[in-house]
This record gives structure tokens, sequence and C-alpha cells, in this order.
């Protein structure tokens, strides 16, 4: 419950029912019955962090617990922090209207390297020191997971653990080894070195790492006992592991307002410059019946009007054939709209085209990623510019008269050619339309060009290549507008700053907190929001602190350099992706798991055992 | 073929949106009340386009910070069922600060309010806050400035609203001061009370958001209760 004198700021800020909890199946108990309570903080905006399904899954988790509480924090905005510094309110958690450093655990969902600014603010603001060194006593400890997780080193100076791979199980057992510690009164350090003994907890404080003299890592020496390498902790069997069976309905529009139904994990297909589908691997899937189940169960707790399939690439799952009929045999007469993301163009069957056709059509999106043939078998992606025509030939004579293509731009051994390329490969989508007699007749047909710069993230084949500085990527943005002719054609790009900043988290190292709490400092939050972003104050916290962008962003790494994410064994072999950029540069391709299992070794997480091979 | 007619009904369900749920906009109102109405299952009439939604009628949109006891909306029915039992069910499937009163069949359009009672609670009032509300509501005019458009361009028009004033009524309790007035309301015009409480704390050390405002009653023109 939010106490009087926060009712009093909420009249005078924007959407004060972002501040307020009380929403439909939020959980409130009694904080006197239970033994801990977990803060669940999701570093950016409530309309961000309410939409994300990983907090739904965890918040339920740790919920169904009778000797716990999750509460849910997210990044108040501008208006907000400013009026809660004025009136000394700390950043508080929505269930109880407590503030932060009444938990015991803390924890921040890193999704994006962006929001690492956040998360010290939400701190700071929650009453807490920042820096891990100055919070001395067993609680609050500051746990943090999610894909970022993959390599934590800029955040060690903040975050006593952390926590890679899939959290269903390692929340449930860090919190039992805190109830155990509490109530024998122990030490921070005594927990620590505990904790660290759990499969999939990362204790950064136990890693000694010594660096050479040009910057890079000379060696990263384990203590306490800690395990040499962490290992990703993975849920065997989805049809098993813990589903909400509801979601907290939030009263504001959130970016996804409807029930999500998660069909599998891991990706099959291998694209190199994709970090989801490494981190994420082996591949496990749901079956049909469970996740009928689940959208069922969700939809009628919530009254939600939509259902969301969702994983990485939803129509490689084996079974959607099986599953649409399921769902829409409810779902429709349930006046329910049942949406599909991440279809591909290479497996869009016509039998799935005539089910779509029932239900609302959106646009359809297309995600070729580059736009020549040599630069697309060079990053993986296996589609080839007649599969993409073909698929858009079926979607006009299905009706659809809006297309988005996402490409990215920056990648591996791309050249201006490339760049034409996308341009060249949009304008045939938009002859195919105009070629096709069974097109919708008085509407035009509209391509929308998305361009993405590329970052190179750990745990890819491309984790060894140089980013494309913001000048390259500045050019060849303006060679790709030169290159498009037709109105029917919108490009859209981002901003190439951004993306040297996250390229520099993705692969950065523990130097970088400085950088991290400097910028802080300085005033730097919710840097993925175009309307914050301060890219001079980042260059001033480097300069300050003798570190470059460069060193991290731009610079080819050798394959026997030591990573930071070194420390990590997300089950993916590195000889595995040195074969594999290897083979990038050549412009060769791996054919996608099923047809061939390219021994990527992460089954050895699951007992051998891996969907894609079954 | 002829038009088979279904068996329907037009009815009201009046609430209260109290507490925390001031903070809720008008259109996250009606999404939140679509959404129970979901959950209870209740057999509400769905629009009959492409994209059917539920067809739901509310009377006049609450300003957000505003508390109701009197908010309506009107929905078809296109079953028979018990009124009473249903009440309790959209209920249960709502969020707390939001309460059903009644679902009962009506008989005035909401096009006929054309006043509403507010009660105006002043947290913090200033010491002279009281002679002052009693003169500016006692003088001939009350001239604010009220926010309009003219073509395109927003701006601020001075108005008297002296006559949209029916009555009021001020007294003192524990420290504060509460105001009790009926304003007109209404598809033709309608005065916001910020607007009174802005004319009435102006020159006062009053902060004019540290007022509790909670909308009682709406009426139609003879004062009759609207419901």
């Amino acid at each position: 419950m939010v106490k009087k004198e926060v009712e009093k700021l909420l009249k005078k800020v924007q959407k004060p029912a972002r501040y307020t909890g009380g929403e439909l199946n939020s959980v409130v108990k009694n904080k006197d019955d239970v033994k801990l309570r977990y803060a669940f903080c999701f570093p950016d905006s409530y309309e961000i962090g309410m939409s994300h399904l990983g907090m739904k899954i965890l918040y339920s988790v740790v919920n169904e617990r009778k000797d716990a509480w999750c509460e849910r924090v997210f990044a108040p905005w501008e208006d907000m922090e400013k009026f809660m510094r004025e009136n000394d309110v700390k950043l508080y958690a929505l269930e109880s209207g407590d503030s932060l450093d009444e938990f015991d655990l803390i924890g921040f969902s890193l999704q994006y390297e962006l929001c690492y600014s956040n998360v010290l603010n939400m701190l700071d603001l929650g009453g807490l020191p920042v820096l891990k060194k100055d919070r001395t006593s067993l609680t609050p400890i500051v746990i943090a997971g999610g894909p970022c997780a993959c390599n934590a080193e800029p955040m060690v100076d903040f975050v006593d653990i952390f926590l890679p791979g899939e959290g269903e199980e390692v929340t449930n057992d860090i919190i039992d080894l805190l109830i155990k510690h509490k109530e024998l009164g122990s030490t921070k350090l005594e927990f620590l070195k505990e904790a660290a003994q759990i499969q999939g907890v990362y204790v950064p404080e136990f890693y000694d790492v010594k660096y050479n003299e040009d910057g890079t890592i000379k060696s990263i020496e384990n203590t306490e006992n800690a395990p040499q390498k962490v290992t990703k902790r993975i849920v065997s069997d989805l049809d098993k592991a813990h589903y909400p069976k509801n979601f907290v309905v939030p009263f504001i529009d959130v970016v996804q307002d409807r029930t999500v139904g998660e069909v599998f994990r891991g990706c099959t297909r291998g694209c190199r410059f994709c970090q989801a589908c490494y981190i994420t691997r082996p591949i496990r899937e749901k079956s049909p019946e469970t996740i009928n189940e689940q959208c069922r169960s969700i939809s009628s707790a919530t009254g939600y009007d939509g259902i969301s399939l969702c994983s990485l690439s939803t129509s490689d799952y084996t079974k959607i054939e099986q599953l649409i009929p399921m769902l829409f045999d409810w779902a429709l007469k349930e006046n329910i709209n049942v949406s599909l993301p991440s279809l591909r163009v290479d497996n869009f069957s016509d039998e799935l085209m005539e089910e779509l056709k029932k239900v609302r059509r959106s646009g359809l999106t297309f995600a070729p990623e580059a736009g020549t043939q040599r630069l697309r078998d060079a990053i993986n992606k296996n589609v080839t510019e007649e599969e993409v025509l073909r698929t858009a030939l079926k979607a006009f004579d299905g009706g659809w008269t809006s297309v988005k293509l996402y490409f990215m731009m920056g990648l591996p051994t791309e050249t201006l050619d490339d760049i034409k390329g996308i341009a060249d490969l949009a304008q045939k989508v938009v002859d195919t339309f105009y070629r096709n007699p069974n097109r919708e007749k008085g509407k035009g047909v509209q391509v929308s060009v998305s361009c993405a710069s590329f970052v190179p993230k750990p745990f890819t084949p491309f984790q060894w290549e140089p980013q494309d500085t913001p000048e390259s990527l500045n050019e060849k943005q303006k060679h790709l507008l030169s290159s498009t002719t037709s109105r029917k054609i919108t490009i859209s790009y981002h901003q190439s700053e951004t993306s040297v900043l996250e390229g520099v988290f993705a692969r950065g190292d523990r130097r970088l907190g400085e950088v991290i709490y400097k910028a802080w400092q300085k005033g730097c939050k919710f840097d993925a929001w175009d309307e914050f972003f301060d890219f001079s104050k980042w260059t001033e916290a480097f300069n300050e602190c003798g570190l470059t962008t460069d060193f991290y962003a731009n610079r080819r790494r050798e394959y026997d350099e030591i990573l930071p994410w070194d420390v990590m064994d997300y089950g993916i072999r590195k000889e595995f992706l040195i074969e594999e950029n290897k083979k990038a540069h050549m412009s060769v391709t791996t054919p996608q798991c099923r047809i061939k299992c390219a021994a990527c070794g992460a089954n050895k997480l699951n007992g051998g055992k891996c969907d894609a091979r079954s | 073929m002829p038009e088979v007619k279904k068996w329907a009904i037009d009815v009201r369900m009046s609430f209260e949106k109290t507490g925390m749920a001031k903070f809720i906009s008008h259109l996250d109102t009606v999404r939140c009340i679509t959404r129970a109405m979901k959950r209870a299952n209740v057999p509400i009439w769905f629009t009959e386009g492409f994209n059917p939604h539920a067809f739901l009628t509310f009377a006049m949109p609450l300003s957000l910070g505003f508390e109701s006891l009197c908010e309506t909306v009107d929905f078809r029915l296109m079953e028979e069922v018990d009124l009473n039992e249903l009440a309790k069910k959209i209920n249960d499937a709502l969020p707390v600060d939001i309460t059903v009163k009644e679902i009962y069949v009506y008989e005035t359009s909401p096009n006929y309010i054309r006043w509403a009672e507010y009660k105006i609670i002043f947290n913090n009032p200033d010491s002279l806050l009281l002679d002052k509300a009693h003169s500016v509501l006692s003088a001939d005019e009350i001239i604010v400035l009220k926010k309009a458009k003219q073509g395109r361009k927003k701006v601020d028009k001075e108005v008297n609203i002296k006559e949209h004033i029916k009555s009021f009524e001020l007294n003192e309790e524990d420290g504060k001061l509460i105001l009790q007035t009926v304003l007109s309301s209404g598809t033709s015009i309608n005065i916001n009370p910020m607007l009174l409480i802005g004319a009435l704390v102006k020159d006062t050390a009053t902060d004019e958001q540290d007022v509790d405002i909670i909308k009682v009653q709406s009426y139609t023109e003879d004062m009759k209760v609207f419901r």
C-alpha cells in the first residue's frame, strides 16, 4: 500500500498508476508471516518491466512459497524521481509500499546493457549504498540475472551475486540459503561462500582478475573454493517447470499487455550474430497441451483479449500445427485474438496462413538481416531472396499490404554493396506486390525497413569481431537512403552512439565499474531512451577513468585472448565458436540444428539431451 | 431470411472508484472494467464488426485524481441472469478500490445529467481560506481561466462560472476545510472543480494539489438524483 506522503506526490506526476500498485493479481502478504522479503527490480519504466515474461515467472515462483514474499520495483520516471528526492521518499515496492532498504534480497533483471545506470540509481533511491563493498551486513543481498549476466563484469562493483541462465530453480536455492543464514546470524561472507557452491551462482568477489599492460586480461583466478568456471542453470523439462497461473494486470497500457504462452527455449538456427540463440541452448520444447492449458488459465484469470506465443522463433516449434487449432478452438469463441510473433519466412505453411486469416491480421514481419546472399551466408541467416519474395507473395495473396523488413548494419565483412542490397531487396518486395494479380485492390503496399546497428556479443561466433565505428555506420546509413528510390519504402535506423555503449558493456571488463559509477554521478540514467541518453557525459566518465570505448568495442580480439566472460560456462564450446567465426569469413553456412547437429556443446547442460536432436 | 431476435436487456452498473483507484485514468478504467466483465464471464453484447469488442457506455469521464461514489456504466446483457449475483461476480473480478454498488434496469439516459455534487476537502488550508472562499463564492461573478481552443491554438479564456454553481456549503472539521458544492456537469457544459479550487486558493498559501475531491452524486435538470 502506498504511504500517505507518496499519495501527495502522485497527484503531481504523469501516469500515477505506475506507482500505486494494487493491480489485479498482485500478491499482498503479511510481512510478519514470511521469513524473507524479495524485491524484484526491473531497471526500466513500469511499462517496459510489466511486459517482461521472466519477471512474471519469477514473481510467481517466489510467491508460491509460504516463507517468502516477492514484490515489484520499477525505475521511477524523471518527474517522480524529482519529487521523491525533494521529499525524501525512498524507492518503494508496489505491493507493500516499503522501501528497498527493508528487503532481504534485491534482484535485478539485466535485459540490456543500457539499463546499468538505472540499477545504480534505483539502489540509491531505495536508500542503499550503491557500491557492494559499502553494504556490509548480511542483508540485503543484491543479485542479478538475465541475458547480461553472461558477461556481468562491468557490474561487479554493485552486485553481490549473478545468476547466469534460467532463474526458476536457482532463485529458490538462493532464498533457502539466505533464510538459513539469517536464522544462523551469519556474516555476508559466510553466506556468499556457501552460495558460490551452488551451480549457476557467480560471486564475483571470489575471482581475482589481473591485466596485461595493454589492458587485456592476464589471468582470472578463483579463490575461496569458488568453482573455476560458473555453469549456467537451466530448467530440464519445461512441462514440469513452474509457470504462472495468472499475471498481474496493469491499469495503464504497457508494451506487452496480454497473455503470453512460452513455447520453447533455445533456438536451432545458429545465426552467428544472435546472442539469444546461443545463450539459451539447449533446445527444450513444451508440449502443446501444456501451452494450451497455461494460456487458458492466464486468459481466464486476467480477462486479456489477446494471446501471444513467445519464443525465439515460434514457427520453428515442431508442434505448431497441433497447437494453433487447439488454441483457436476456445480463443475465437471468447473473442480472444492469437498472435504469433517472430515467424520465419522459410516455414510459413499454407495451413498456418489459413489459420492466421481467422484472426485480426497485424503487420507481417520478416528479418532477412542482410541485403545480399553473400552476407546472409556469412552471418548464417539461412534465408534466400527467393524465399523472402515467395513468402511475401503468399502474404499479399492472403490480403496483407504492409510488410516490415528487419536488417542489421555494421555486420562483419559488410561492404557498401551489401547495404545497397537492402534497398534492392525492399524494392523487389514492392515489385512483387504490384506484379501480383491477387493483391488487395485499391490499396498500396507499405514496406518498412528497419536497420539496427550490429553489436558483437559474448558467446557468439562474432565475439572476437570489432564493432563498426559510428563514422562508418553513418556513412552506410546515408548510402542506404540514397540507394532507396521508392516512396513505398520507409527506412528507419538507430542512433549509433547508444550502440557504442551497448557494445562496450557487452564485452567489457571489471574496470568499467568505475566508468558506470562516474557516469551515474553525472546524472546518466535511462540510457536506452533517446530523450535521456547523453553520450558526452559517458565520454567524460571514460576520460576520467583513462579508458577508451575503442579498446572494448572496435578492437579485433585474438582467439587466444582471455575474455572477461571466460569465467562463465554456457555449455557452448569455444572451439565451436572459433570454427563458426572462421566459416563466417569464408561465407560458409552451417545447417540449422534439426538438419545436422553442429555440436555446439550446450546439450551437456541437460544430460546430453537436446530437443533439436530427438 | 428473417432476423432472429435474441433476448437482450439493457442494464446499468453503478460503482464507486475510491482510494488508490483515483489514479486510474478514464481510459484505463474502461479497459479495467472490460477485463473484469470478461473474467466474470458476463454475457455482454459485443459489437459485430471484424474486430468485435465489448460495448460499454460510461456516463461521464472522471478526471484523474478524483474519487467518485456515483460512477455508472451501461451495457446490454444477452442472457437472463440474476442481477444481484452478477453484481457480486463482477465485483469479485475487480481490483479492490473499484466497488460495484448495484446493477439495474435504467430509465434515464446519461444525456440527462445536468449537475454533479462534489465534496472537496482542503487538507491543509491556509487560515485565510475560509473567509476567502466565502467572499469568492458569494460574489456576483467568479472569473476563472479556462483552457479553450481557438481554432488549433490552445488559449486561456476568462469565464464567469457563477451561474454554474448551483449551491455550496463550507465547513471546518479537524483543521480541514470542506466544501460541498453542486456544479454544472454534462455533455454541453461541464465545470471541473479544479477551476473553482484554483479561484479559491489564489493569493492564499493553500496547496491546490493537497486537496481531495470526491464526486458524490449526479443530478438531472430538476435536481433529481441520476440513477
